[in-house]
């Protein structure tokens, strides 16, 4: 109806147009009768406007009839027809009470204005603009101090979340994620049941992100001390969507379709310059040539193989959801569909998701409500990375032999079993990759329900108590099979995996919340809760090898010849806790906020199973302060000073525990089968919680009626009793126990900016956020270095931690050029058990050892595993992001750049395919650059070198980047077109993702990241699966 | 009101049925068994000796890969050696095989570590076995077994590092110092005589076969009387294997690495690897054969996993008679290919393939053989040979026991490899020393060997020619990792 009205007047308006006449008016605010400077003031459908002067007051001729709308940053916007009157006076109201303006936080809500600790929030429409597959890809780039590496570019594929760094070593450092007030699992090797090869599918991929009205990130003590032993790296909050109390129900039906491709290819040798490379090989090994590349023209472009088993890959969403709900009554329900293909083949994400919220009031003083949500997922993985063979022989997987794979080869041979060439010829026995990505099935079925219901009482006015009782259960299936016709079934005749985890959260809270104002001047909000938490999972792990006919795989693991023991495993962990906080507020000035939580947990050791995490905080509206609007500078400022001490608890249970348990199995004159009992680990009764205390002083000023809005944070966390994995000397019978021995501090800085740079018909947003964190170690056990054990092809000591060094660095030779005579190589320090010629890598000797085996510090004349030092770090140097919005006539534009400046990656690739030892394919660039006494360059050594699988900063790159990440470009219908077809909503939109992507780095992607949530092992690319770009056509319909 | 009472007896059962579970910080994981209270019956002590054997051979789940004698062991003594050379990239194994070996190297790292890890287990058989229900006799020959394999475990440790901590008992001191080597002897002796007590001489085949007998710690304890140059007691103790009518050759070289013949009567003890007919997983089998064979083999027999990590040394294949049966045994020259015409290899180890049973060479079932009766014969030899400073009757007939087996062709004695007589001193040594290459290659003797005969220096070049041990090398480097966390371990060995 209100439209209806709305379009007869414009149309109404329109007639009268002729009949304009000069109005004049004064704009204030309602909640104090301040005049309003710099409010624009527009007449509706068409080119004129204003914006009110320093006293609030405007001009501007409009017709009768015609609607004014005022609208300032703040503010409500307000619309007034244009009657007989030439002077209109309007009030503002502060739209302090929308809720855009109050942010949501541990165990409630506060205004904006009134926090006291540092949040950064995120919106629906931000959160989807990228079209993300989870929640946590779209907040990469979006909020200060909140680093968002996306660690695999497969469908549903992992993401590794740093809030502040790292703050832990053992422990976790993924924040803990809260849905609606439920505390879910966000572990990744938690929720995947273990059985599938390649990059592990996100846990967080289970929520829809279409159903998330906002989140909230926490990121100071003062903000997440109240999650206690969770909080300490970060929280983040998820607000899933409810309905309103409007009495009238909207739907929106959202839908997007979108195509992927690969964002980056390396240029390796063709098929032809391959044969060049092999007969140059023979030539300077001295070797015959090999008739298979006598003729490198008859070869040709040969087999490219990136481009055999990347493709085009399409991408498409539907979501339709209704929100509605009158005074008493407020639901919302959804249903969405996600189908995305991958870039590689074989390889896809399919989610089907539901949530139902509902709120009821009951009676005055009671209200209940829950929300259940349900998904279910079905994906498809290719085994990136390097990958077991079955029977414990590692093979590249399919993006590395992608890369290493003859070019000489076709990719069908059809005389072998199978139909594709099954090896490769250069003896380094690699599978086809084309092969090992389509016939082998690398299957997950993941399925989750995360759901909680409610009650709130009001025992007095002002005195709520409040009861919330929640689970979060997951159940995973995966299933693989590798059938014997591929190189990676070989060994085992083929094989097969199926194996489950079930696990279950569940959580109940009770909290009395009680808000009073006492006089004018002292607001009081006061919370007292208990909460308990139990998770429990189980695990089967089945896995069986030989398999003489191929047809059925993992369907029926009983058809193998070669079944293998099933495993099993269960983990179980509790949590009981006791919380408080409590808001003081004086004057509306100096705002107060004390917590303290009481946690008690089951992982530890019996001497310490409790804990007690308190903060403190202060901020100060100084723009409430005469002497501050005397300056009539700040539209808002206010300081904040938060410190706090938080927990971790994210290790395996039993950490503490002197068990014995099964591992140790063999076979007596081969028929007895016998199992061993044995101690399992090192035992700590005295195994404690992580503290980490953080200091943070924030500044949240606006400027100019707050068009110009920034947001400084600087901070220190320290964690104290680092949970750490402390080797022991293996003459005690362990490798290591779990002890609280070391520190470790972040210092960072954070800024966040936003601009409304215009505000008239035109409008531009800028936003822009700014992280800079440095990572220290400060304490380790005895002061040691620690080197990080290896994983797969990773051999232990790539990295190492070390007092003063921050997590994350390479350990490794520093490279210095080329030796480009026989002599030279011969008379320098070189290798031990290498003869160096010319042509070969040279190496810096920096230190040595004495006959007791102790560092020198002096150089000793040969190069060793001494003269390792720190030649790189993972960690960057800051981080940004950078968001412009423009809309225009129902036109609206962003565009969103990334940036990470200073990290540095291991290019491991760079082993295989920057060395040309004629067993792989080889970039083209090292090729045509490499050294040969006529081209005695200083950089890329010769064919047939020397070293093989040495690391030093020659594998070391930089991995800074500038991405536009999204460039999104939408048209709102026109409200007059869709008043006729009854539609109170359609857009339509296109977006491009990762459109580009500026860097250095030799690799596919500077973001990939072999190990995935492994902060020990950061930055080390090899075999990932690279990033897509992806266009996106979609349209948004309500009604 | 009486809603809200309502309302609040909800609440307080709900809060008191949440207060039930005040359990819920305590952990008792139902897959694991506390440490204090988990020897109980005869099941667990039996349990507890299973957890050292199963270190000993492939175990998946190790502190590194693999066992303690599933590579590394008899690897490294093979490459430190003249008897392998390394084909794996792998630069600790290169380091090894040129003797640049330094203190940061893993494979020595890993022997270390498993070793102890071994010993860890076996210092917890022996601390709870007491404490089980069972008769004495049972709990003798349980902590005689798990005496007897800490035994074997810190002989090889002390050969190879010399001077080591000594662990008696579980978890032991967090960094303890280097026991003298003396003290080290005098413990493995008293375990070894323990054992050699309480052990049986033999067990039934399907039930205990392949555990430790009494055999094996009267055998191993002479070995260590020859290491320690107790000559006599070294004497006796081969003449008690011998005179106990348990052990003895089998006519063809051939047999003694069958399969069927693992348990048979030429050893005195061997660490079972294999998967009682896949009834275990796959990685308690033995991988000689994936290591050894040459890689060419794989396209030529479906299913063949062979690798060709390591490879014997042209020099051992010369130093051969060209129709001792041990050669051909023991070495593959030439590949037999589909098409029926052969392809030449350089020498590969092929003794472990027993082609009738495991006709796909690959992971295998073979035992790794520790101590065999050949070894016995030549062990008493060198013994007497050492005592009375040149051969007797006994030392030549010990010696010529095992050239007359290895004139068997499988069909014939052949007219070679002549008993030997007449011999000094001297030539008599060398002689042995020839004998045991010939006999026990990748077994895990020639770096021993050779460090026993003071031969390492001399030998080694002929086999590589640019490599030159050192005497510093007759022991290897305490790992750097280890002294890293144990500064008690400083000084290193000499020369490193």
């Amino acid at each position: 109806m209100k439209h209806t009205v709305l379009f007869l007047l414009l149309i109404w308006g329109g007639c009268t147009a002729l009949h304009a006449q000069s109005i004049t008016g004064k704009v204030t605010a309602a909640e104090d009768g301040q005049p309003l400077p710099g409010v624009t003031v527009r007449v509706k459908n068409s080119n004129d406007g204003t914006t009110t002067d320093a006293n609030g007051n405007y001009g501007v001729t409009a017709a009768k009839g015609a609607t004014l709308v005022f609208s300032s940053i703040g503010y409500e916007t307000r619309t007034v027809v244009v009657g007989e009157q030439t002077v209109l006076n309007v009030v503002l109201e502060s739209s302090a009470s929308v809720l855009k303006d109050v942010i949501v936080v541990a165990y409630g809500t506060v205004k904006k204005s009134d926090l006291t600790g540092s949040v950064s929030s995120i919106s629906s429409e931000e959160l989807n603009r990228t079209a993300p597959v989870s929640l946590d890809q779209a907040l990469q780039g979006r909020a200060a101090g909140v680093q968002v590496t996306q660690v695999s570019g497969r469908p549903g594929g992992e993401t590794s979340i740093r809030i502040r760094g790292a703050s832990s070593i053992n422990a976790g450092n993924e924040p803990l994620y809260v849905v609606d007030g439920m505390l879910i699992t966000s572990d990744n090797g938690e929720t995947n049941a273990g059985g599938t090869a390649g990059s592990g599918l996100n846990g967080l991929s289970a929520i829809n992100p279409a159903d998330i009205e906002r989140i909230e990130i926490l990121k100071d003590a003062s903000a997440t001390a109240l999650y206690g032993s969770r909080g300490s790296n970060g929280v983040i909050l998820i607000t899933t969507k409810r309905g309103g109390k409007g009495g009238k129900s909207s739907v929106s039906f959202d839908s997007y379709f979108g195509m992927q491709t690969v964002s980056k290819k390396l240029e390796m040798l063709t098929g032809e310059e391959f044969a060049h490379y092999m007969n140059n090989y023979s030539k300077d090994s001295g070797l015959p040539l090999d008739a298979r590349y006598l003729i490198p023209e008859k070869i040709g472009k040969g087999t490219d193989w990136q481009e055999a088993i990347f493709r085009q890959a399409p991408m498409q969403s539907y979501q339709l959801s209704v929100l509605g709900g009158g005074e008493n009554t407020q639901f919302s329900v959804s249903g969405g569909y996600y189908k995305q293909e991958g870039i590689i083949l074989n390889s896809d994400f399919e989610r089907y998701s539901f949530r139902t919220n509902l709120d009821q009031k009951v009676s005055e003083r009671f209200k209940v409500g829950s929300g259940v949500s349900l998904s279910y997922i079905k994906s498809r993985g290719v085994l990136t990375g390097a990958q077991s063979a079955g029977t414990g022989t590692l093979l590249p997987g399919a993006t590395s032999s992608a890369l290493l794979f003859p070019p000489t080869l076709p990719v069908l041979d059809s005389a072998v079993a199978g139909g594709y060439t099954f090896q490769d010829d250069r003896g380094r026995n690699i599978g086809n990759p084309v092969a090992d990505a389509v016939e082998t099935d690398n299957i997950s079925n993941y399925g989750r329900a995360i759901a909680n219901i409610y009650g709130i009482y009001t025992l007095l006015p002002g005195l709520n108590l409040k009861a919330s009782a929640g689970i979060d259960g997951f159940s995973s299936k995966d299933n693989r099979f590798v059938p014997n016709y591929l190189k990676r079934g070989e060994p085992s005749n083929g094989n097969a995996v199926v194996a489950t985890v079930i696990g279950l959260s569940w959580l109940t809270e009770f909290t009395l919340n009680y808000t009073r104002k006492i006089g004018e001047r002292h607001a009081l909000d006061a919370l007292l809760g208990n909460t308990y938490q139990s998770f429990h999972s189980e695990r089967v792990f089945a896995f069986a090898l030989d398999f003489p006919d191929n047809r059925t795989g993992w369907h029926s693991l009983g058809s193998a010849l070669n079944p293998q023991p099933a495993g099993t495993g269960e983990s179980n962990w509790g949590i009981i806790s006791y919380l408080g906080r409590l808001n003081y507020t004086f004057d509306n000035k100096l705002l107060f906020t004390l917590t303290g939580r009481v946690d008690g947990a089951s992982k530890f050791g019996k001497n310490n199973k409790y804990g007690f995490f308190p903060s403190g905080s202060v901020a100060w509206k100084l723009h409430e302060e005469p002497f501050i609007k005397r300056l009539g500078l700040f539209y808002n400022l206010k300081t904040r000073l938060s410190y706090g001490i938080i927990g971790n608890q994210e290790i395996a249970p039993y950490a503490s525990l002197a068990t014995v348990g099964t591992i140790a199995q063999g076979a007596f004159n081969n028929t007895q089968a016998y199992v061993g009992q044995e101690p399992l680990r090192y035992p700590n009764p005295n195994l404690k919680w992580e503290r980490t205390s953080q200091l943070d002083f924030g500044l949240d000023a606006e400027f100019a009626q707050g068009r110009l809005g920034a947001t400084f944070d600087i901070y220190q966390k320290q964690t104290s009793d680092l949970l750490l994995f402390t080797p022991l000397p293996t003459t005690t019978g362990f490798s290591g126990y779990l002890s609280n021995i070391g520190g470790l501090r972040n210092r960072g800085f954070e800024a966040a900016l936003s601009s409304h740079n215009l505000t008239g018909r035109l409008l531009w947003d800028t936003d822009l956020n700014f992280s800079i964190n440095r990572n220290e170690i400060t304490e380790l056990a005895q002061g040691n270095d620690i080197p990080v054990p290896g994983v797969l092809t990773v051999p232990a000591g790539w990295s190492l931690l070390r007092e003063g060094e921050p997590i994350g660095t390479f350990y490794g030779l520093v490279s210095d050029g080329i030796f480009q005579t026989n002599d030279e190589a011969s008379s320098s320090p070189h290798l031990k058990a290498q003869n160096p010629k010319a042509g070969d890598r040279k190496y810096k000797d920096l230190n040595g050892r004495d006959a007791q085996g102790n560092l020198t510090g002096l150089p000793d004349g040969v190069i060793d595993e001494a003269d390792r030092t720190i030649i790189g770090d993972a960690n960057p140097d800051f981080t940004w992001g950078l968001t412009n919005k423009f809309s225009w006539n129902g036109i609206d534009l962003s565009i969103f750049i990334q940036g990470v400046q200073g990290s540095q990656i291991v290019n491991a690739y760079l082993f295989e395919i920057g060395s040309l030892n004629a067993e792989t394919n080889v970039l083209k660039e090292f090729y045509d650059n490499r050294w040969t006494p006529a081209n005695p360059y200083n950089e890329y050594p010769k064919v047939n070198p020397a070293e093989r699988n040495v690391l030093s900063d020659a594998q070391i790159e930089d991995g800074s980047f500038v991405r536009i990440k999204n460039i999104t470009l939408g048209y709102n219908l026109p409200e007059r077109w869709l008043q006729r077809v009854k539609f109170s909503k359609i857009r339509l939109y296109a977006s491009v993702n990762n459109l580009k992507t500026f860097t250095q780095y030799r690799g596919y992607d500077p973001e990939v990241n072999a190990f995935g949530q492994s902060h020990l092992l950061q930055g080390i690319d090899y075999g990932g699966y690279p990033l897509a770009r992806s266009i996106i056509g979609g349209i948004q319909i309500g009604f | 009101m009486k809603k809200y009472i309502r309302l609040s007896i909800c609440f307080g059962l709900l809060a008191a049925g949440i207060l039930a579970c005040k359990n819920l910080l305590e952990e008792d994981p139902k897959d694991q068994v506390f440490v204090d209270n988990f020897f109980q019956t005869e099941n667990d002590a039996t349990a507890a000796v299973n957890s050292i054997y199963g270190i000993l051979n492939a175990t998946s789940a190790a502190p590194t890969f693999g066992g303690v004698y599933f590579s590394t062991y008899w690897v490294a003594t093979g490459l430190a050696s003249d008897e392998m050379e390394n084909r794996l990239p792998a630069t600790d194994l290169d380091q090894l095989a040129t003797f640049t070996h330094r203190p940061v190297n893993a494979s020595l790292y890993d022997f270390w570590t498993l070793a102890y890890k071994g010993i860890s287990n076996a210092n917890f058989a022996v601390d709870g076995i007491p404490r089980v229900k069972a008769d004495e006799a049972f709990k003798n020959r349980l902590t005689g077994e798990a005496r007897f394999l800490r035994a074997v475990l810190y002989f090889d440790l002390v050969r190879w590092f010399g001077d080591i901590p000594l662990v008696l008992s579980l978890r032991g001191e967090i960094t303890p110092p280097r026991t003298p080597k003396a003290e080290v002897y005098a413990q493995i002796i008293a375990d070894l005589q323990f054992a050699e007590q309480y052990l049986p001489e033999s067990y039934p085949a399907n039930d205990g076969l392949g555990r430790a007998t009494k055999g094996a710690a009267t055998g191993l304890l002479a070995k260590v009387y020859l290491t320690q140059g107790a000559w006599q007691k070294c004497i006796d103790q081969c003449n008690a294997v011998i005179n106990s009518g348990k052990y003895g050759l089998y006519a063809d070289f051939a047999e003694a690495f069958r399969i069927p013949n693992e348990n048979g009567k030429e050893t005195l003890f061997g660490i079972g690897f294999g998967t009682a007919n896949n009834s275990i997983s796959f990685w308690e089998a033995g991988q000689f054969n994936v290591r050894l064979l040459p890689r060419k083999l794989s396209g030529q027999i479906p299913g063949v996993n062979a690798q060709g990590w390591q490879v014997a040394t042209q020099n051992l294949y010369d130093s051969y008679e060209p129709q001792d049966r041990r050669r051909e045994v023991t070495l593959l020259t030439t590949i037999q290919n589909l098409d029926g015409t052969t392809t030449a290899v350089e020498p590969h180890i092929q003794k472990y393939w027993d082609k009738v049973n495991e006709p796909k060479a690959g992971n295998t079932d073979h035992d790794f053989p520790y101590l065999r009766y050949s070894d016995i014969l030549l062990m008493k030899a060198e013994a007497l040979n050492e005592l009375n400073n040149g051969p007797n009757a006994d030392a030549y007939d010990a010696v010529n026991q095992v050239r007359k087996r290895a004139r068997f062709n499988g069909t014939a004695e052949l007219p070679i490899l002549p008993d030997l007589q007449g011999l000094s001193y001297q030539d008599f040594k060398d002689a042995l020393l020839l004998e045991r290459r010939h006999e026990f290659v990748a077994e895990g003797q020639r770096w021993f060997d050779l460090v026993r005969f003071k031969k390492l220096e001399a030998l080694v070049p002929l086999a590589k020619p640019n490599v030159q041990p050192q005497p510093f090398h007759d022991l290897f480097p305490v790992p750097q990792g280890e002294i890293d966390l144990n500064p008690n371990l400083l000084p290193q060995n000499p020369g490193y």
